[in-house]
């Protein structure tokens, strides 16, 4: 196929002649081609139809959590890209945003907001910036078809580069699912640790300055120092958790993978866990603590799978279940016994 | 003589609304068919055919007409689209005037009642997690288009990319989503 046949050579698919109709370019000469294309065969219209209804239905999903999120991720690192080159060039640049025509004025002010966040969190290149509010969780896709999902409160950082994928909790836990990659291994960075992946899924939880691992399928090799030397190595397989804290690791325990298989279903899960541990664990998620009116209170153990987001009924269960009651404060939801 | 011109725009109007006519109508004899299936897939069957007519009549009533077949079918099925849900939405109404039980706790939810979206939730969640499930560009080139109706010639300056490549991506996601619609709905 000479290079002008390829430039002229019409789609094939539905989703491709789709595509090229709302590229905007549209010729008669290709809108008979379409026409064409449509008729020659009964499936053609009923594919084209599929694709129609797909891009149709999406707009339900524009208001949605998990599409802002993205879109979010996506202005941030195209702002972030910018903002590298615009200092490359030395502030010769006109900022690309402000040509383009957003949706609203509301939007670009949350551009310049987003801007700014940009600059100040990153200014390295091909750094993408993930993160979550109290509260949210979200999944990302990364461009070798790993995903991360983030729980609440956490920011993570990504650099892909040919050598390494490479990604820095900053704070807060998540689930990696690392897609196979024998010559490009995948590290999770977090307090000055390092867990190592070829293809695995595996849980990073930091709390305080104690950071743990907890291994779901596959096995991660986890280094609680910087750098590359085997001291203090530890390999963990699936079923099996580890955590360390100024480079040092503890023995291997058994990991809770219900917990973490919870949190992914947005269920927070306790069995048998003091209540002290328990409800700092439930605060991650929440923006007004629960706390002891009582510190004796906190050696009592609960059981339980709690609906994220529906702090009521964790009361309730609390409430009933340890025969407390629950008082809203500015501050804070008070217990204290009945 | 002041008639005379008054008389002539009144023919040329007349003339433009006959076009626009026929116009629609050839529209709607070639797509008829494809409508009303994909319609049934929305609403019940039997409101199906009453929706296409619904649309025959709004956009009879719409005037400027798109001379490219491929947009104006387009324009013919967001059309139709817009008024499945207002017919789901008015729906819901009907039967919160008839005093029905609805699932408050459902409704309650940050999201709207399954009967005022196009689709259930079970379906566009589907497509949600299809379109998080995109590699990373395909992603960001539908999510530009599809939710900040950025063009594809500023999608390539923004990613750096050429148009037809953006094109191409375009493609990769609406094919990946038009498969995950076939099998939901």
């Amino acid at each position: 196929m000479t290079l002008l046949q390829r430039l002229r050579a019409q789609p094939n698919s539905a989703a491709e002649w789709f595509a090229r109709v709302r590229s905007g370019r549209l010729e008669p000469r290709d809108d008979e081609a379409w026409d064409e294309w449509m008729g020659a065969d009964a499936r053609n219209a009923q594919s084209y139809e599929n694709v129609e209804l797909a891009w149709e239905l999406a707009e339900e999903l524009r208001d949605r959590p998990l599409i802002e999120g993205m879109l979010r991720d996506v202005e941030l690192s195209s702002t972030q890209r910018r903002a590298d080159s615009a200092q490359r060039r030395a502030g010769a640049a006109k900022d690309w945003a402000f040509g383009l025509p957003w949706r609203t004025g509301a939007a670009a002010a949350a551009l310049v907001l987003i801007c700014a966040a940009a600059v100040f969190v990153a200014t390295r290149p091909n750094v993408d910036v993930y993160a979550t509010e109290v509260g949210q969780q979200r999944t990302v896709t990364l461009a070798d078809n790993s995903t991360i999902a983030l729980n609440t409160a956490t920011q993570v950082r990504v650099r892909y580069s040919r050598a390494l994928r490479r990604i820095d909790i900053v704070n807060g836990e998540a689930v990696f699912t690392v897609a196979h990659d024998a010559n490009r291994p995948f590290e999770v960075h977090a307090l000055r640790g390092t867990t190592t992946a070829v293809g695995t899924e595996f849980d990073v939880q930091i709390s305080g300055e104690t950071t743990a691992v907890s291994v779901l399928e596959g096995t991660v090799t986890v280094r609680p120092t910087e750098g590359r030397q085997d001291g203090g190595a530890t390999q963990i397989s699936a079923g099996q958790a580890v955590e360390y804290k100024d480079g040092a690791a503890s023995a291997i325990r058994a990991a809770d993978a219900g917990k973490v298989r919870g949190w992914l279903a947005q269920r927070i899960v306790f069995s048998n866990v003091a209540l002290a541990a328990a409800l700092t664990d439930y605060n991650r998620y929440i923006k007004t603590p629960i706390v002891l009116g009582d510190p004796n209170l906190g050696a009592k153990h609960i059981n339980g799978v709690f609906r994220m987001g529906d702090e009521r009924a964790f009361l309730d269960a609390l409430e009933q279940g340890l025969h407390l009651t629950a008082t809203a404060t500015p501050t804070g939801t008070v217990l204290q016994p009945r | 003589m002041v008639e005379t011109p008054s008389t002539e725009q009144h023919d040329d109007e007349s003339a433009q609304a006959q076009s626009q006519r026929d116009y629609v109508a050839q529209l709607f004899s070639r797509h008829r068919e494809s409508l009303h299936r994909y319609l049934a897939r929305l609403v019940r069957f039997d409101d199906a055919a009453e929706l296409v007519q619904e649309t025959y009549y709004r956009l009879l009533r719409h005037g400027g007409t798109v001379r490219l077949e491929a947009m104006a079918r387009a324009f013919l099925f967001h059309t139709a689209t817009n008024l499945a849900r207002d017919h789901r939405r008015r729906r819901l109404t009907h039967r919160a005037d008839q005093h029905m039980p609805l699932d408050t706790q459902e409704i309650g939810q940050d999201h709207l009642g399954p009967d005022e979206q196009l689709a259930g939730e079970q379906t566009l969640s589907v497509i949600e997690s299809a379109i998080a499930a995109l590699p990373s560009d395909t992603r960001t080139v539908f999510l530009l288009h599809r939710f900040r109706d950025l063009s594809y010639p500023q999608i390539a300056e923004m990613m750096n990319l050429s148009t037809r490549t953006v094109a191409r991506k375009m493609a990769e996601a609406l094919e990946r989503l038009g498969t995950v619609v076939k099998a939901a709905i």
